[in-house]
């Protein structure tokens, strides 16, 4: 099974790398991989709202930078991971740059879900989406939001399921129950 | 905010220059508080981030401002990521100085599906925002639909916009006299003018036409990314 995590963390806060490694570490210990993508050091521009991956390039962003590979890796694998401060309820810019420009693994054309207008999918299957938050401190109102955005950006871009965590310090044990649910639900062991 | 703003500043969260619904809808809303007497600047935001200077420039604005509105489409259920870039470098220049009470913070987000309510997370995270920065949050207007009004001015967009305006004149009297966006302003703004059914009927056509115009309306189901 293969992981794909989008790591929107900064390397200026200590814990915040332990996370990724430690996440990492716990996919590798059941048997899986892990392809670790750290955003700050990839450069991608941001999306300009053009449409042009709908109507010019359909199905690539008319930018053509590592923003295109990180978009096809975030299809291709089992799990797709977000992990991210938790940024006033939401995700780092530097996730969310990455977010952005997956809309080309979109249709531009609507569909029904539930009560909601989203787009088609383009493709066949899309990964589960797991997010994981950080937070100092507790913070019900921004736990809250950044659970709704993950659940909502499963719906949008068509993933089988989704979950959401936050983790506070010393959640590090409560990221590996979760991390384990969740490969056990992808199929993994 | 009890007392009326004398300087406001528009901060547009659309990347994509002029034009945009986003610009559209915040330039409309500024007109409306010029015309009882206060002060307004534009700024888009994501030319400023490009450099230091620029976002030293846009922060002395932020600064001077006694009322911030945010025009932002939706990108990806949330704000788009200047705008979040934004969020953080005030969240972390406030922690160094704290200076922002007093300061009050609004939005109005659009979103090109028919529901309104699918940016009720931006809205969200934008009141969070300003609670953390220490801003007074003055409200927040959502608008579904907006490829209807397609970045046209306000005032040329015909009956699509006609809620709109409404909304955004019943916003204006509010914030000008430092009170928040009213609850029928926020209910106006979010009423459907076209049917979902209608819109995405003709937004997929739209769809078509755009990508015949680039040659692309056979390919347009492509899938390059498959193995």
């Amino acid at each position: 099974m293969k992981t794909v995590i989008l790591n929107g963390l900064k390397n200026g806060n200590r814990r915040e790398p332990e996370m990724s490694r430690l996440l990492v570490e716990e996919i590798s210990s059941l048997g899986h991989s892990a392809d670790l993508l750290n955003l700050e050091g990839i450069r991608i521009a941001p999306c300009t709202g053009c449409f042009g991956c709908w109507v010019k390039t359909p199905g690539a962003c008319v930018i053509d930078d590592p923003g295109r590979d990180v978009a096809r890796a975030a299809l291709h694998c089992d799990l797709l991971v977000f992990l991210t401060p938790v940024t006033y309820g939401g995700y780092s810019s530097e996730l969310k740059k990455a977010v952005d420009r997956m809309i080309p693994l979109l249709s531009p054309f609507f569909v029904r879900i539930g009560e909601e207008i989203h787009h088609r999918p383009r493709y066949p299957k899309y990964p589960p989406i797991l997010g994981v938050g950080l937070l100092p401190a507790p913070d019900p109102e921004q736990e809250r939001i950044f659970r709704t955005l993950v659940g909502r950006n499963a719906v949008n871009y068509h993933s089988p399921f989704h979950e959401a965590t936050v983790i506070g310090p010393g959640g590090e044990e409560t990221l590996r129950r979760v991390l384990r649910d969740v490969i056990e639900r992808c199929g993994g062991r | 905010m009890t007392d009326a703003p004398k300087r406001v500043l528009l901060l547009v969260g659309s990347p994509k220059g002029s034009g945009s619904t986003s610009e559209a809808l915040g330039t409309y809303l500024l007109e409306q508080l010029e015309g009882q007497g206060v002060e307004t600047e534009v700024a888009r935001i994501v030319p400023f981030l490009r450099s230091e200077e620029g976002r030293n420039k846009l922060l002395h604005s932020v600064a001077g401002a006694d009322l911030l509105i945010l025009a932002s489409p939706l990108y990806a259920d949330s704000l788009p990521s200047g705008v979040t870039r934004l969020f953080e470098i005030i969240g972390a220049q406030g922690k160094e100085k704290p200076g922002f009470s007093g300061t009050g913070f609004a939005a109005v987000i659009n979103c090109g599906f028919p529901e309104a309510r699918q940016c009720d997370t931006a809205i969200a995270i934008c009141r969070c925002f300003a609670k953390e920065a220490g801003m007074e949050w003055m409200g927040g207007l959502v608008l579904g639909g907006g490829e209807s009004i397609g970045g046209r001015p306000l005032r040329e967009a015909g009956g699509v916009a006609r809620n709109a305006r409404k909304a955004l004149d019943l916003a204006a009297a509010a914030l000008a006299g430092g009170r928040q966006v009213p609850d029928e302003a926020v209910s106006l703004m979010a009423k459907q003018t076209v049917s979902p059914w209608l819109y995405t009927v003709i937004g997929d056509i739209g769809w078509r036409l755009r990508a015949r115009k680039h040659k692309a309306g056979k390919r347009m189901k492509d899938r390059p990314y498959l193995p």
